[in-house]
C-alpha cells in the first residue's frame, strides 16, 4: 500500500497544497518552521485519524482559517479515499473513508499501517521504563487486537484496584478486603496475558533488531531487548509467580494504596554486546538502537500484517555522522514507501536520491518539486 | 443568551435521562411545548403511572407491578435454578430468549470501586437470604463480560462455594450463527484464550 497523492488546505501553513508521491522514497527538504513536518503530520492522520504530535487540532488550522482539511489517496489492488476535515468553531474532527463517515478510529486503525520515529522517540532508549513499555505495547498492539483489548480491560482493573486499596486504607473496613480478592484474580488473569504476549514478542522481535541493526552498523555489535520473564516460562508459572509476588507486597500494597505488582511495572533492558545500553551506550549508540528499533517494527509489522507499512521518519539524518547517514539511505530502499524529513540535503552528497524517489522542497507552506 | 425558565427547567430535567445530550433535551422540549396539551397530559400520566404502579419485586428486585414480580410468581417456573444479573432489563433479554425457566436475583450493579459500588450496597445480602433451606440446587452468574462483571462474578462464586450449590457461569465467546471469519479479533482471540477442554 502507498500513498499516491496528498491534498492539504489551511494545515498549518499549507494554505493549499498537492503533492503526487513517489510509491518508494520522499525526501522532503525544508527549514526549521517552512511546512515540511506538517507533511509527515497530515499523513499519520490520514492513516490513523490521531495526531502524530501532541498539539490539539485547532493549532493545526492556518491562522485567520476556521478549519483544515486534508485528503490523501491510497493505492494498494484499488485505490482508497482518506479525508480528514477538523471545524474551529465546533471543535469537531470529521473522518471519511471513500467519502463514508467513519465513527470509529478503530475501524481505521490496520487499514493504513504505519511506523513513525520522530523527535520525542529518543526516550525509548534513554527515558524512563515507561517509555519502553509504551514501545512494546504499542507495537504488539497494532499487530494483535486482542492484546490491545486486554490492555485497556487491565489498566481498568488497575484503577479499581488502586481505588479499593485507598478505600480499605481510610475506612480500616477490613471486610473489602474479600473484594479486593476478586479485584486481585481479575489483575492476575488479564496481566498473565499480557506477560504471555510479551515473552512471545519479544523473543520474535529480538531477531528483527539484531537484523536492522547489522544493516546500519556494519560491525560485531549485537543489540538485543531482555524481558525479566525469560522465554519458555508456562502460564500457570506467570500466574503463580504473579499470585506469590502480590501475596509478598499485599501489606505494603495497602499502606501504599497502589498496586505494585504486574505486568504494568515490567522492565524491558536494552542491551548492546550485554552492556546494558542506559547506563554505557554513547550518544550514537543511543541513536542507531532508536532508528533500528523502528526498522524492526517496521518489518515486523509487514511481516505479521502481510501488508507493507507506511514509514515516516523526522529529521533523523540531522544528529548522523555521514557513514551511518549512507548506511540508512541504502537501508531505506529496503522498506517501501517512506516519507523523510531533512533540513539540508547538500550535507549529505552520499544520500543521493536515487531512481524512483522523489526529493520536495517545502518553503513558507509551498511544495516544490526539485 | 434569556431562556424561560420552565423551558430551561424542562431541558434540564430531560438531559439528565440517560442517552439524552443536551441538544436532544432541548429539541424534545421545544417539541412538547409546540404539541397539544392532550400530548403533554398523557405523557405526564404515563410517567406518573410508572412511578406510582411500578416497584421493585421485594423478591427479586425484578420490575413489578405487584409486591412480588410475574416470574416469582408463577408456578411454571423451576425454582431449584436462579440466575444472577445485572439489572432488570438483562431479564428482559434473558426471557425473550425463552431458553430459561428458572428465577431470577437482580443484583442493581456491579462491584466498582471507582463509581463507589462495594458488596454492600449491591443486592447480596437479600440473595444469600434466598438461599437459606435447600430448594435451590443452581445459581448461573450472567454478569456482563466486562472488567467489573469478571470481578463481581469471581466475588460471588467465592462468597457462594461454601454452599455446595452447583456454581455455572454464562459462557463467553463467538456470537452463535456468526461465522468465524466474520467476528472481530478480539472476540475471536478471548475465545481461543478461553477454550475448553472437550
Ligand atoms: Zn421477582
Amino acid at each position: 500500500m502507498y500513498l499516491k497523492e496528498l491534498e492539504l488546505i489551511n494545515f498549518r501553513l499549507h494554505k493549499s497544497s498537492k503533492i503526487n508521491f513517489s510509491d518508494k522514497l520522499n525526501y522532503i527538504v525544508g527549514g526549521n518552521g517552512q511546512g515540511k513536518t506538517t507533511i509527515l503530520e497530515a499523513v499519520y492522520f490520514l492513516c490513523t485519524t490521531k495526531n502524530l504530535l501532541s498539539s490539539s487540532e485547532s493549532e493545526i488550522v492556518n491562522f485567520n482559517e476556521n478549519f483544515f482539511e486534508a485528503k490523501g489517496k491510497f493505492k494498494e489492488l484499488t485505490e482508497d479515499l482518506s479525508r480528514v476535515l477538523y471545524q474551529k468553531d465546533i471543535n469537531k474532527k470529521f473522518f471519511y473513508l471513500n467519502e463514508k463517515q467513519i465513527f470509529r478510529s478503530s475501524s481505521v486503525i490496520g487499514k493504513f499501517p504505519i511506523v513513525t520515529l520522530t523527535q520525542p522517540d529518543h526516550s525509548i532508549t534513554q527515558g524512563a521504563p515507561a517509555d519502553r513499555r509504551k514501545f512494546v505495547d504499542m507495537v504488539i498492539s497494532q499487530t494483535s487486537e486482542t492484546y490491545l483489548k486486554i490492555l485497556i480491560d487491565y489498566n481498568k482493573i488497575l484503577k479499581q484496584r488502586a481505588r479499593l486499596l485507598i478505600q480499605i486504607f481510610e475506612t480500616k473496613n477490613y471486610s473489602l478486603l474479600q473484594q479486593l480478592d476478586s479485584w486481585t484474580e481479575t489483575l492476575v488473569e488479564a496481566g498473565s496475558e499480557l506477560i504471555s504476549h510479551r515473552i512471545a514478542f519479544i523473543s520474535d522481535f529480538n531477531d528483527y533488531l539484531k537484523n536492522a541493526y547489522s544493516k546500519i552498523l556494519e560491525n560485531a555489535e549485537t543489540p538485543y531487548i531482555e524481558y525479566h520473564h525469560p522465554e519458555g516460562t508456562t502460564a500457570e508459572e506467570i500466574k503463580k509467580d504473579f499470585y506469590l509476588k502480590l501475596e509478598e507486597l499485599k501489606g505494603e500494597e495497602l499502606r501504599r494504596c497502589s498496586n505494585l505488582a504486574g505486568p504494568h511495572r515490567d522492565e524491558f533492558t536494552f542491551r548492546i554486546n550485554g552492556l546494558e545500553l542506559k547506563k554505557y551506550g554513547s550518544q550514537g549508540q543511543h541513536k542507531t538502537f532508536q532508528i533500528a528499533l523502528k526498522f524492526a517494527q517496521f518489518f515486523y509489522m509487514k511481516e505479521k500484517l502481510s501488508r507493507t507499512p507506511v514509514f515516516l521518519l523526522d529529521d533523523v539524518f540531522g544528529e548522523l555522522d555521514s557513514y551511518r547517514a549512507e548506511k540508512i539511505s541504502w537501508f531505506l530502499r529496503e522498506v517501501g514507501q517512506a516519507f523523510i524529513t531533512l533540513t539540508d540535503f547538500t550535507r549529505f552528497e552520499k544520500l543521493n536520491v536515487g531512481s524512483g524517489n522523489s526529493l520536495f522542497t517545502v518553503k513558507n507552506g509551498c511544495v516544490e518539486y526539485a | 443568551m434569556l431562556i424561560a425558565e420552565p423551558l430551561q427547567t424542562a431541558i434540564e430535567e430531560l438531559g439528565k435521562l440517560p442517552s439524552i445530550g443536551r441538544k436532544t433535551a432541548q429539541r424534545l422540549a421545544l417539541h412538547l411545548v409546540k404539541s397539544n396539551p392532550e400530548v403533554v397530559e398523557n405523557l405526564v400520566a404515563a410517567l406518573t403511572a410508572l412511578k406510582e404502579n411500578l416497584k421493585l419485586c421485594s423478591v427479586c428486585y425484578n420490575i413489578s407491578v405487584e409486591d412480588t414480580c410475574d416470574i416469582c410468581k408463577s408456578v411454571k417456573r423451576d425454582r431449584a435454578i436462579i440466575c444472577v444479573v445485572e439489572e432488570a432489563s438483562d431479564i428482559i433479554a434473558i426471557e425473550k430468549t425463552n431458553e430459561y425457566n428458572g428465577l431470577y436475583h437482580v443484583l442493581g450493579g456491579v462491584l466498582s470501586p471507582l463509581s463507589g459500588t462495594d458488596a454492600d450496597s449491591l443486592k447480596i445480602k437479600e440473595l444469600l437470604q434466598r438461599l437459606q433451606g435447600d430448594t435451590v440446587k443452581e445459581i448461573i452468574l450472567a454478569l456482563n463480560p466486562d472488567t467489573e462483571g469478571e470481578a463481581t462474578s469471581l466475588y460471588l462464586a467465592k462468597l457462594l462455594k461454601p454452599l455446595s450449590l452447583k456454581i455455572t457461569r454464562i459462557a463467553r465467546g463467538l456470537p452463535i450463527g456468526g461465522d468465524l471469519e466474520f467476528a472481530d479479533e478480539a472476540t475471536i482471540g478471548r475465545a481461543v484464550i478461553g477454550r475448553i477442554t472437550l
